[in-house]
């Protein structure tokens, strides 16, 4: 039979395979326990190997069944490790390169020495629990229901240490707990799930067995390290800096009580004073508890890029810099996706060919800056007006307005992008509305400069931390609003007179600079105020641009709690969570920029 | 398929209690047995999935035809019954190869959960 004509769509479907390969492979070295990625991995080397079989191209067949075989005992195991990724990666770079000389018509290279040099797979993980088991109280035979147990946990591996003994067991006596040693492959969660079924069991705990080498320990201090996990690792040093400073808030609070009881008002200054200082101790203690570096989001990058530029034959160096600059952990969290995001539209639109992607972070007194840099084909402002414009995202007017740096916002908004070919998976503008509402959520700004042929930058600034925030109160329309103090750029009162006018358009002067005056009481929908004799106005950063929000006044600052507000409001434009005042009130924190939108 | 299931017991009153039990679980009661040498002949004959067991009766012990069922069949899913204050016995019973043990008196879930767990 003619095969011939089959080669394009070998050639094309294997391609497909190996990119699937590399992308899991990154996948399944940052969670080395990813079974369905294993499993994925598995169904792709076996597809190419039926694939080069059925075309006879037996060095290629050869070598994927033994990436299949090869990855069968990790199937097994549910586990990889890391030597048998970089063989893996190593396999599929091979196969990428037999593939190319299939494509070109020339012989198939020799890949047996490949084979033979295969790390050999570990066996199956030995995990150590150190168990401790109690029985409920109304058991009847208890001595008789724990030597079924120890039958039953016999099964799952190697018993040591038991206390009590089978023989005391046997011996009979009312033993209601046992505590052993388990050697074996099974999970913890393996062998919780294999005593649920014994309703007699009152408690099953897992203690740590202390030992460096056992690899549930190992997996669980990476759990440890990752953002994902719930858990912190705090320094001991930490820990007795808080209980000093709980022993000073005591202190601090009987010297306020008696300071009341006596009416001395002196002193009760100086007890709060002492108070006001050490919260904030406390308060930054704790905020430094929750910071971590850059580097634990960056890190994985590099690998991401090179295994891009595996896959689409790119030629991209990554620099980053800055990486020890830390971070809240939330933050870092939540902006792990995006990040990658950003690097991936870098590597995948921005640069043609070869090129460099910078990553720089930057701390100022508040922010951190991120910036990620490419010298690729860059974006043309005239390019993104006209198809905004197309896809009546603006109007028309707004297109012939729009400065040059503000059209190149215009990818953020959603549905917009910029690549024509329909083949193209991820144009740059998909997913960027999500990065920026992902940053703007945190209280961060995402701003992008670009021009034809000359790169982009993006610069993402985020505040050092969300869980506590200074807020600027105000009111508008009777209301109690607020917005985090780092997006406001300044406050201004002016006076009724340096309003001017221009065409519709309320814009006043400030340091040189025109800026626009926008009612926030028109943007919320109430009416506007009767003649003011001066105006309230925050001078702050909107699309990119300076801008007056007018509000009927200020009403100070506060350090707050924000809080996410609970679904289904959290869907809710404009508002960018709520806090409690210290007065009780409650006050939501205004998104402004989110609130134009809507009305856009 | 359902599991077939021997029951021994010297009491009818308990045979016809756990036949009730199990067969509401979905079993099937293959025979019974009202002292353990019927017990161990039953078993030769029927070779069923799971063998409940009354550990004090006549003629043979509920312990004794245990150890004669293992004999036979190595494998074979013993269950012993006994009363309140037999923890002694059942402690034997356990040694001697048992996979489990419920007492009397038993409540149905209890019985149904224990059997199933050895069944699986």
């Amino acid at each position: 039979m003619d095969m011939s004509k089959y080669k394009s769509m070998f050639l094309s479907e294997t391609e497909e395979h190996l990119r699937n390969m590399s992308a899991l492979l990154v996948a399944v070295e940052n969670d080395p326990a990813d079974r369905d990625g294993i499993d994925a991995l598995f169904r792709d080397a076996h597809s190419i190997k039926g694939m080069a079989a059925s075309m006879g191209y037996t060095q290629m067949a050869d070598l994927a069944h033994h990436l299949e075989d090869f990855l069968a005992d990790f199937r097994k195991a549910g586990t990889i490790d890391p030597a048998a990724i970089d063989h893996l990666l190593q396999g599929t770079d091979l196969i990428e390169e037999v593939l190319a000389e299939i494509a070109a018509d020339r012989p198939e290279p020799d890949v047996s020495a490949f084979m033979f040099a295969a790390p050999q797979a570990e066996d199956a993980p030995q995990n150590e629990h150190r168990l401790r088991l109690t029985l409920r109280e109304n058991v009847v035979a208890p001595g008789a229901r724990l030597l079924l147990l120890m039958g039953v946990f016999s099964e799952m591996g190697q018993i040591a240490a038991q206390r009590p003994s089978m023989e005391e067991l046997k011996a009979g006596g009312a033993h209601r707990k046992i505590q052993f040693v388990l050697t074996g492959s099974l999970s913890r969660a393996t062998i919780e799930e294999k005593v649920q079924c014994y309703p007699e069991v009152a408690e099953l705990s897992f203690s740590d067995p202390g030992d460096e080498r056992a690899p549930e320990r190992r997996k669980q201090d990476r759990r440890q390290n990752s953002l994902a996990s719930g858990t912190v690792r705090v320094d001991t040093v930490l820990l007795d800096r808080f209980i000093n400073l709980t022993g000073e808030l005591l202190t601090t609070r009987y010297a306020l009580k008696t300071a009341l009881k006596e009416q001395d008002l002196r002193e009760l200054g100086e007890g709060l004073g002492q108070l006001e200082k050490l919260v904030g101790n406390l308060h930054s203690q704790v905020l430094k508890m929750r910071m971590m570096p850059v580097s634990t989001v960056t890190g994985r990058l590099p690998r991401v890029v090179r295994d891009l530029c595996r896959s689409n034959g790119k030629e991209i160096e990554l620099k980053i810099s800055g990486a020890g600059i830390e971070l809240d952990r939330s933050i870092l969290e939540e902006m792990s996706d995006p990040l990658m995001h950003l690097v991936r539209n870098a590597v995948d639109h921005g640069i043609e060919r070869s090129g460099t992607v910078c990553i720089d972070v930057l701390r100022t007194r508040s922010h951190v800056q991120l910036r990620i840099e490419d010298d690729g084909r860059g974006m043309d402002p005239q390019l993104l007006r006209r198809r905004a414009r197309e896809k009546g995202l603006i109007g028309e007017r707004q297109a012939e307005v729009m400065r040059d740096a503000d059209a190149l916002q215009l990818i953020c908004l959603p549905g917009f992008s910029t690549v024509d070919r329909v083949s193209e998976t991820s144009g740059r503008g998909v997913g960027m509305d999500v990065v920026r509402s992902a940053v703007e959520n945190l209280g961060g700004s995402l701003l992008i400069d670009a021009a034809p042929q000359a790169g982009t930058r993006i610069t993402v600034t985020l505040p050092l931390s969300v869980a506590i925030i200074k807020i600027l109160l105000f009111e508008c329309a009777g209301k109690l609003l607020a917005m985090p103090l780092s997006r406001v750029i300044q406050t201004q009162l002016l006076s009724a007179d340096k309003v001017l006018r221009r065409g519709k358009q309320r814009v006043f002067e400030l340091k040189g600079e025109t800026l626009p005056l926008l009612s926030l009481r028109k943007i919320l929908g109430f009416s506007s105020p009767q003649g003011p004799t001066s105006l309230a106005v925050i001078v702050m950063e909107l699309f990119g641009r300076r801008v007056g929000l007018v509000v009927d006044h200020f009403c100070g600052h506060q350090d707050v709690f924000v809080k996410k507000l609970p679904p289904p409001f959290d869907r809710l434009r404009g508002t960018g969570g709520g806090a409690v005042l210290g007065d009780g009130r409650v006050v939501f924190i205004l998104d402004v920029q989110s609130l134009l939108e809507q009305q856009r | 398929m359902s599991s077939r299931v021997l029951i021994v017991d010297d009491a009818q009153f308990m045979r016809d209690l756990l036949r009730d039990i199990l067969e509401q679980g979905g079993m099937e009661i293959v025979g019974e047995a009202e002292n353990g040498r019927q017990a161990v002949e039953q078993y030769k004959l029927l070779n069923p999935d799971l063998v409940t067991m009354d550990i004090v009766m006549p003629l043979r012990s509920g312990i004794e035809a245990l150890i004669d069922i293992r004999a036979i069949d190595d494998a074979a899913k013993v269950i012993v019954c006994s009363a309140l204050g037999q923890e002694s016995m059942v402690n034997e019973a356990v040694s001697a190869g048992a996979k489990d043990f419920i007492v009397k008196p038993f409540q149905a879930d209890d019985v149904l959960n224990i059997v199933r767990r050895v069944l699986a």
